[in-house]
C-alpha cells in the first residue's frame, strides 16, 4: 500500500510536468496544424542551456529559468517565422520531415557542444525531501515541478479564456479566415503560439533538471512522450493533455515500481495502445478548445 | 507490369553500372570498401521505406522494428536454438511481413491520416526498442555477438567485407527492382492516389487497406532481409543501432534529401551522403562527434525550403529545361 | 466613401474579377448581385483584403488602401460578415462578441457595442453564454452580424447572409440590416436574393462573370434586362 502510494503520488507529479510539454505541442498543433517532431530536442535545448547558465556563472536552474525562458522564445520564434512558416499549408509530410531535420540539427549540435558523455545540473533543493504522511517520501523538485506545472497550465486557462490574447488563440484555431476578418494578425498569433510551446519548455527543462541525467541523445524520447500524451489527450483538447501527462506519469511510476528492469518502462506505452484501441478519439471525448 | 519495367531490364546502363559495382571490391582499398558496404546498406534502406514512404506518402517510423527483428531476432535465433540465419531470416522477413500488415490494419482502423501515422509508428518503434532492451532473450541492452565470420556461405557467412560487398550489392539491386516494379503495375498508382489524397482515392474505389498492406508487407520483409545482412557483417547486434529509431529517421532524411516517389532519389542521395558521413566522421569524429548528423538535417532543411521535391526531382527538371531550350 | 476603380483579382491562375469598378457612397445600403461564380465573394474578399488585388486600385475615403492585410482594413472600420457565417463554433456566444470587437479600433468601446447588439438581436442576450456551435443557422447568421457590429463599423459587408435560412430569417435579417442603415450605417450586402435586395438597397450592381454590367437604383434594375440576363443566364 504504501509502495502504490508512493508510486501514485511520484507519477503523478511528473506527469504534471509531461503535461506541460505536451500542452506546447498541442498548443502549436491547433493553431497552425504543426507537429513539431523537434519538440523532445527544443526540452533537451531547454535542459543544456540551464546546464550552460550552471557552468558558466553557476547559476541555479530555477534561476536561469529567467534567462533561458526568453531565450527559448525568441528561438521559437525564429525557428517558426524562418522554417515552419513557409510550409504552412504545403503536404503536411513536409513539415514532419523538416522537424525531422530539425531533430538532428539540436541533438548532434548539443552533441558537438557538450559532448557524449552524461551531465548533471546540480541545484540547491535537488536533495531535499519531502514527507507526506508517514510513508511517502517524495523529492522536493518534484513538488515544485508539480506546483509549477499546475500553476502554468492554470495561468494557460486563464489567458485562454479570459483575455483578447487567449480569444484570439482559440479564434485562429476553429476558425483562421473568420480570425483574420475580426482583424487578428493570424501569422502573428501562430508564432505567438509557436515561441510560447517553445519557451514553455524551458520551464519544464528546469523543472525535470534536477536529479536527471542529461545526455545529447535523450530528445527523440521526450518527443515520444509528449506525442502520446498528445493522441491520450485528443490532439486538441488542452484538459485531455494535461489528463494524459498525469496518465502517462503514474504508468510510467508503476511500471518501474513493480515490473523489473527495462520491461517496467514498457508500461505507459502499453497503457498507451490499450487506450488507442478503446478510446481512438482521446480520453476526453468532447472537443473542447 | 509496364513495358518501361522491361525497357529497364534492357537499358545497358544499368547492367554496366552494376557490372563495374561488381567489381569494386577487386580494387577498392580496405577502408572505402566497408564505407561501400555502408552505402549500399543503406541504399538498401531508403529503398525498401520508400515503397511506404515515398511511393504511399507514409512516414513510416517503425521500420526499426522491421529491422530489428532481421537483425536482433535472427541472430537470436541463431545463438538460442542454433537456427540456421538463412532460415532465421526468413522467419523473420515473415514476421516483419506480418507486422506490417498489422500497422496497416491499425493505420486504417483508426484513419490515422499522414501525420498521426508518423506520431504513432514513432511511438511503436520506442516500445520495439525498449522490448529488446528489457528482454534478454534479444539480448538485453548489451546486444548480441555473432559467431566469427568463417565464410561458410550456409551458414550466412560472407567472409570479410568483398562478400558483404556483393551480397549488399545484390540486395541493393532487389530492393531497386521490387521498387521499379511496384511504380510500374497498378499497385503503384494505387499507393500514389492514397498518397495524393487519401478520400479521393477510397471514393474511386482503391482499396486502401489491401493496397497499404500490401506495400508495408514488401517493404518490411525486405528491410527485416537487410536487417540480417546487416547485422551479420557487424557481428555484433547493438540493439542501440539495431532496434532504436535513430537509423530510421536517419534514412527518412536521407530518402527525402534525395527525392520522394522515384527510386532515383533515394539512391543518389544515399550514394552521396553516406560516403560523405562517413569520411567526416573518419576525419573529425574525435573532434566533433555528430558534426555528419548536423550536416544531414541542415541539408534537409535546406532541400524541403528551396526543393521542396527532393534533390533528384530538381535535377532532372534543370536538365529538362536545360535541353528544351 | 468606397471605391473599387478597374479591379482585378483572382485565385491561382484564374481572374475572377476582370476591370470592376463599383462606388459605395457614405450611408447608402449597396447591393451586389449576381448568380453563383459571379465574382461577388471575391470581390468582397479583394475589400477586406483576404484576396490580392492584381491589379486597379480600392479606394476608401479617399485613401488608396488596395494591398492592406486584413488586419488593417478592419481598423479602418470596413467589416465583413463572411459567407457562411464562420461563427467559433467551441466558444460562447458573449465570446464570439468579445471577439468581435477584437481591434484596436473597437476595443474600447466594446462593452456598450455588445449592449447594442442585444438590444438588435435578444435571441443572443438570452443565449450568451451557449456554444456558438449549437444555435440554429439563423442565431448564428445573427452572432456572425452581431459581431460585425461589435467591430464598430463604417462600412458593414455581407457575404450571402440570407443562405441556408428559412424566408421567415431572411426577413429577420434584412429588417434589422434596414434599422441599421437607417440609423446611418454604410451597408454592402452580397446576394443572390433578387427581389429582397432590389427592395430594401438604395443602389445596386449586377455582377456576370466578373464583370459589372449594370449599376443603379433599385427600381431601375428591376425592370432592366440585363438584370434578368445576369440571372437567367437569357
Amino acid at each position: 500500500m504504501d509502495m502504490f502510494l508512493q508510486s501514485l503520488a511520484q507519477g503523478l507529479l511528473i506527469g504534471s510536468t509531461y503535461g506541460l510539454i505536451s500542452l506546447g505541442m498541442g498548443l502549436t498543433y491547433s493553431v497552425s496544424g504543426v507537429i513539431n517532431f523537434a519538440h523532445g530536442d527544443l526540452l533537451s535545448l531547454g535542459m543544456f542551456l540551464a546546464l550552460a547558465c550552471f557552468t558558466a556563472f553557476g547559476l541555479d536552474p530555477y534561476i536561469s529559468v529567467f534567462i533561458t525562458f526568453p531565450v527559448m522564445v525568441a528561438f521559437g520564434a525564429l525557428v517558426y517565422r524562418f522554417l515552419i512558416r513557409p510550409l504552412v499549408g504545403s503536404h503536411v509530410l513536409m513539415v514532419i520531415q523538416l522537424t525531422l531535420g530539425l531533430t538532428f540539427i539540436v541533438q548532434n549540435g548539443l552533441l558537438m557542444t557538450f559532448g557524449g558523455m552524461s551531465h548533471r545540473v546540480p541545484s540547491k533543493i535537488e536533495a531535499d525531501l519531502i514527507l507526506l504522511g508517514d510513508s511517502v517520501v517524495l523529492r522536493s523538485a518534484l513538488a515544485v515541478a508539480f506546483a509549477v506545472s499546475v500553476a502554468l497550465a492554470g495561468l494557460l486557462y486563464f489567458v485562454l479564456t479570459r483575455t483578447d490574447t487567449g480569444r484570439s488563440i482559440r479564434a485562429v484555431h476553429q476558425n483562421a479566415k473568420a480570425a483574420a476578418l475580426m482583424g487578428i494578425s493570424v501569422d502573428r498569433v501562430r508564432t505567438l503560439t509557436f515561441a510560447l510551446g517553445v519557451g514553455l519548455l524551458a520551464i519544464a527543462a528546469v523543472l525535470l533538471t534536477p536529479g536527471t541525467p542529461l545526455h545529447p541523445s535523450q530528445g527523440l524520447r521526450y518527443t515520444v512522450i509528449s506525442l502520446m500524451v498528445m493522441v491520450l489527450g485528443g490532439m486538441t483538447n488542452f484538459a485531455g493533455i494535461l489528463l494524459g501527462g498525469l496518465l502517462f506519469g503514474i504508468a510510467e511510476a508503476f511500471g518501474t515500481v513493480y515490473v523489473s528492469g527495462t520491461s517496467g518502462m514498457i508500461v505507459p506505452y502499453a497503457m498507451f495502445i490499450l487506450v488507442l484501441l478503446l478510446r481512438p478519439e482521446g480520453l476526453l471525448k468532447r472537443r473542447a478548445s | 507490369m509496364k513495358p518501361e519495367f522491361f525497357t529497364l531490364l534492357r537499358s545497358p546502363a544499368i547492367w554496366l553500372v552494376l557490372a563495374f559495382a561488381a567489381t569494386m571490391p577487386l580494387w577498392l582499398p580496405p577502408y572505402y570498401l566497408g564505407i561501400g558496404v555502408l552505402t549500399l546498406i543503406y541504399i538498401a534502406m531508403a529503398l525498401s521505406w520508400n515503397i511506404v514512404g515515398g511511393l504511399g506518402g507514409q512516414i513510416s517510423l517503425a521500420h526499426s522494428l522491421f529491422l530489428g527483428v532481421g537483425a536482433v531476432f535472427t541472430s537470436a535465433l541463431l545463438l538460442k536454438f542454433g537456427i540456421n540465419m538463412w532460415v532465421g531470416m526468413l522467419i523473420s522477413a515473415a514476421l516483419a511481413a506480418i507486422m506490417g500488415v498489422g500497422i496497416a490494419w491499425v493505420d486504417f482502423r483508426f484513419k490515422l491520416g499522414h501525420l498521426s501515422f508518423a506520431l504513432i509508428t514513432l511511438a511503436f518503434a520506442e516500445i520495439g526498442e525498449l522490448v529488446v532492451l528489457g528482454w534478454d532473450f534479444l539480448g538485453g541492452a548489451s546486444g548480441l555477438y555473432l559467431p566469427s565470420d568463417k565464410g561458410d556461405l550456409l551458414a550466412f557467412q560472407f567472409g570479410g567485407a568483398k562478400g558483404y560487398f556483393w551480397l549488399a550489392l545484390v540486395i541493393a539491386a532487389g530492393c531497386f527492382l521490387v521498387n521499379f516494379a511496384i511504380i510500374n503495375s497498378p499497385l503503384g498508382y494505387y499507393l500514389r492516389a492514397i498518397r495524393d489524397n487519401e478520400n479521393a482515392a477510397q471514393a474511386v474505389g482503391v482499396a486502401l487497406l489491401r493496397n497499404k498492406a500490401i506495400a508495408m508487407a514488401i517493404s518490411a520483409a525486405l528491410t527485416a532481409i537487410i536487417g540480417t545482412a546487416y547485422a551479420r557483417y557487424v557481428a555484433f547486434v547493438d540493439p542501440y543501432l539495431f532496434a532504436s529509431p535513430a537509423v530510421v529517421i536517419e534514412v527518412v532524411l536521407i530518402a527525402t534529401i534525395g527525392g520522394l516517389g522515384t527510386p532515383f532519389g533515394p539512391m543518389v542521395a544515399a550514394l552521396l551522403l553516406v560516403p560523405f558521413g562517413e569520411l567526416i566522421r573518419g576525419n573529425f569524429g574525435g573532434v566533433a562527434p555528430g558534426l555528419h548528423y548536423l550536416v544531414y538535417g541542415v541539408l534537409i532543411v535546406v532541400v524541403i525550403l528551396s526543393m521542396p521535391r527532393g534533390l533528384v526531382p530538381r535535377i532532372m527538371d534543370v536538365m529538362a529545361r536545360r535541353r528544351a531550350s | 466613401m468606397l471605391e473599387v476603380v478597374g479591379l482585378n483579382a483572382g485565385y491561382g491562375p484564374v481572374n475572377v474579377l476582370e476591370d470592376v469598378t463599383i462606388r459605395v457612397d457614405e450611408h447608402a445600403f449597396f447591393g451586389l448581385l449576381g448568380a453563383n461564380n459571379a465574382g461577388k465573394s471575391t470581390l468582397i474578399n479583394a475589400l477586406s483584403g483576404t484576396v490580392a488585388a492584381r491589379g486597379g486600385r480600392i479606394m476608401f475615403d479617399g485613401h488608396d488602401i488596395t494591398g492592406l492585410g486584413p488586419e488593417k482594413v478592419v481598423e479602418l472600420g470596413i467589416i465583413q460578415v463572411p459567407e457562411g457565417r464562420l461563427v467559433f463554433p467551441q466558444m460562447s456566444v458573449i465570446d464570439n462578441l468579445m471577439l468581435g470587437g477584437y481591434s484596436k479600433r473597437a476595443r474600447g468601446q466594446r462593452r456598450q457595442r455588445l449592449d447594442e447588439v442585444f438590444d438588435l438581436f435578444p435571441r443572443l442576450a438570452e443565449r450568451r453564454s451557449q456554444m456558438a456551435g449549437t444555435l440554429s443557422g439563423g442565431e448564428q447568421q445573427m452572432l456572425a452580424i452581431g459581431r460585425g457590429l461589435a467591430a464598430n463599423p463604417r462600412v458593414l459587408m455581407l457575404d450571402e447572409p440570407s443562405l441556408g435560412l428559412s424566408p421567415l430569417f431572411v426577413q429577420n435579417i434584412f429588417k434589422a440590416l434596414s434599422d441599421l442603415h437607417k440609423a446611418g450605417l454604410t451597408i454592402l450586402v452580397v446576394e443572390q436574393n433578387l427581389h429582397l435586395t432590389l427592395s430594401h438597397a438604395t443602389r445596386c450592381a449586377v455582377l456576370e462573370r466578373g464583370r459589372v454590367v449594370v449599376e443603379g437604383a433599385g427600381d431601375e434594375l428591376r425592370n432592366d434586362p440585363n438584370t434578368r440576363r445576369a440571372y437567367l443566364g437569357l
